[in-house]
């Protein structure tokens, strides 16, 4: 194993552990408790939150704004790609090139994604006022490591810069906003929640439709 | 105004910790800033002021747990924009948190995350309160219910005078002189409610839903000790406030040893009491509450009131008030009842659990310092209303009529307010019809 690979291993852990944190904090502030009488079925809900409620058509923050919606989702599936590429490349598995040619490519587009969206972070007065350098960051790390994943598995070269970066992406993951990762599903699950308590979700449709 | 002292910093950051759950944490760390509810939000929609977005809001609480909470927020706040809690701080949090939020929970459902805005809105003006800070014209409204047991500080003596007259209403609409609006008696299956808006300013609502009773033929009362329905620390975020004023209505149909508890058409009314209060009493009803939405359309299905589809001719629209059907998961039932005897329905869009809030909701009625940016958020409750073509809104909510009422007159548009229980008893099929 390589200097760089120990260093990724050693960020690697502290990543586990701090984000384990986060986690456990969750877990023992424990499920929420209500004292109302339920209207509905929590766990029916919680489903809907992660599936239908997801649904683009549903949500206004996706289908008004389709273009950034669209280079969110193909950023993140660069990123989940990026991870699951990192252990393999960690463990010195070559991927055979027919998997490369589409994978490869694929990051190059995640990665214009990623600089699209950070474009328009600085670009739009709006957005930029709402951000603090955590955002910046974070974007940048993520980005450049599907850039550099996408390198490595074309070129197979700057394997140290590769490791370095995902060492400093790791690192820094449970203390930005890239820990979201983690509060994305308590997230969606108080949702869930809160809704199915209150018998509004799932939601059925309204039948009439006027007139 | 000066500094904030110790104390209420003090008093303020404690409510990280003690409403400390999985859910407050959770919804803190969670906004990625992506922006994307921007556009959800009436107060952007119509003012397009990058400032009241709902991302700045769940930033500007958000912030602050930051920067108390977080280790990057404690060691490097300007990379996180982790802020001190101080007077510039808590004056923003004023204005953008009471003065420009209705606390709707619209963007709550369109968050690209699933972050709960409006909750966290709400801890945030929990915060204020704690710190002595709620809008005066708010907390009057709150003191007058804690002091005078109706928000309104109707007396007692005005209150009844008021129910006597609507009961002789009551008698000449249904032609029965045995007809009444029952007062205090104990053992009755309904405790009723009203929000005080109603022997105010709208008595004919009182009647209207006395009417209902009367077809249905149920054993019902008011209190005319306790009968307001709202809660408006609910909206200032005072716990203490907001569970004695629930605890009240609670001691009342202890008192008067009712069975159900009906729950006037008040959107947060209902929410604060049918949803929040058994969380701020810690405490689970051991009586059943529904709302008079619900109680109608449960009239209707059991064959108890008939409705005449022929009486209402003009085109009518709904609003639904956001604590009923968003945060409150009444959302077909009033569609229900409308269907039974409306011809000309129409509904606005978006609608249900997607509707625009009327811009009077989480206090905003109460707080006229924000009277200004009230009716201009109105214009796109103004707007929706005006594509229906319909001549007549119909809301089950007293404060939703008061913000429509508003907006009626301010855009000229020329329209019928109405309560679900107006229209129903405008309909209603009664044996003893005067002819
Ligand atoms: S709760 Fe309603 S008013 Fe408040 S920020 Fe969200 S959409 Fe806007
Ligand atoms: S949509 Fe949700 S995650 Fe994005 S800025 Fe708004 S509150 Fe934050």
């Amino acid at each position: 194993m390589f200097w760089y690979q120990w260093i990724t291993l050693g960020s690697l852990g502290i990543c586990l552990i701090n984000s384990s944190i986060h986690l456990l904090r969750l877990v023992r502030l424990g499920k929420p408790t209500d004292f109302s009488s339920p209207a509905g079925k929590v766990s029916a809900s919680v489903k809907y939150s992660f599936t239908g409620a997801m649904n683009p058509l549903k949500k206004e923050s996706a289908y008004l704004h389709l273009p950034t919606y669209v280079a969110g989702i193909i950023y993140h599936l660069g990123t989940f790609l990026s991870i699951a590429l990192f252990f393999l490349i960690w463990a010195g598995v070559n991927l055979p090139d027919i998997l490369i040619f589409p994978v490869a490519p694929f990051l190059l587009i995640s990665f214009a994604c990623g600089m699209g969206i950070l474009i328009k972070r600085v670009v739009k007065k709006g957005l930029r006022d709402l951000s603090a350098p955590d955002d910046y960051l974070s974007n940048l790390l993520v980005t450049f490591f599907q850039l550099m994943t996408g390198i490595v598995l074309l070129l197979g070269q700057l394997i140290p810069v590769y490791f370095i970066l995902s060492g400093l992406l790791l690192l820094y993951f449970p203390f930005g906003k890239l820990k979201h990762a983690i509060y994305f599903f308590a997230a969606r699950y108080h949702l869930g929640f809160f809704y199915g308590w209150r018998g509004i979700w799932p939601q059925k449709r309204i039948e009439r439709d006027g007139g | 105004m000066k500094e904030l002292n110790k104390e209420q910093i003090t008093k303020g950051l404690e409510v990280f910790q003690n409403l400390a759950d999985s859910k407050l944490v959770t919804h803190l760390n969670s906004c990625v800033h992506c922006g994307l509810c921007a556009e959800s939000c009436i107060y952007y929609l119509a003012t397009k002021d990058n400032r009241l977005t709902p991302a700045r809001k769940v930033d500007l609480v958000a912030s602050i747990y930051r920067r108390y909470f977080t280790f990057t927020g404690k060691f490097w706040p300007g990379f996180v924009n982790a802020r001190q809690l101080n007077k510039e701080t808590a004056d923003e949090m004023v204005d953008l948190l009471f003065g420009a939020c209705t606390m709707c929970g619209r963007c709550t459902m369109h968050c690209s995350i699933g972050v709960d805005i409006a909750f966290l809105v709400r801890v945030g003006r929990t915060m204020l309160s704690n710190m002595g800070m709620v809008p005066v014209t708010l907390q009057s409204t709150v003191n007058a219910a804690v002091e005078t047991g109706n928000n309104m500080s109707i007396p007692e003596e005005e209150f009844i005078a008021t129910l006597k007259w609507m009961e002789e209403e009551l008698i000449d609409e249904v032609n029965d002189p045995n007809a009444k609006i029952p007062m205090n008696e104990t053992g009755k299956k309904i405790l009723y409610t009203l929000n005080p808006r109603e022997p105010k300013f709208f008595p004919l609502s009182i009647s209207a839903m006395a009417k209902i009773f009367f077809a249905a033929g149920e054993s019902w009362t008011l209190s005319t000790k306790m009968y307001d329905v709202t809660n408006y620390a609910y909206f200032s975020g005072n716990l203490d406030e907001a569970r004695l004023i629930a605890h009240r209505l609670w001691n009342e149909m202890g008192n008067l040893k009712a069975q159900t508890l009906v729950l006037a058409e008040c959107g947060h009314g209902s929410r604060a009491f049918r949803w929040e209060a058994p969380n701020y009493l810690q405490e689970q009803f051991p009586f059943e509450v529904k709302t008079s939405v619900e109680c109608i359309a449960d009239y209707i299905r059991e064959g108890k009131i008939r409705l005449d589809p022929e009486k209402i001719k003009d085109v009518v629209t709904l609003h639904d008030p956001c604590n009923l059907v968003r945060s409150g998961g009444i959302i077909h039932e009033q569609r229900y009842i409308l269907d039974q005897f409306i011809a000309n329905f129409v509904e606005m869009t978006p609608n249900g659990t997607d509707n625009y809030c009327c811009g009077g909701g989480g206090g905003q009625l109460a707080m006229s310092e924000y009277n200004d940016r009230r009716m201009k958020i109105a214009e796109i409750k103004a707007v929706q209303i005006q594509k229906t073509g319909a001549k007549i809104v119909v809301t089950p909510c007293h404060n939703c009529v008061d913000q429509l009422s508003q907006i009626n007159v301010f855009f000229k548009l020329g329209l019928k307010i109405k309560t679900l229980a107006e229209i129903v008893a405008d309909a209603l099929i009664l044996e003893n019809e005067p002819g």
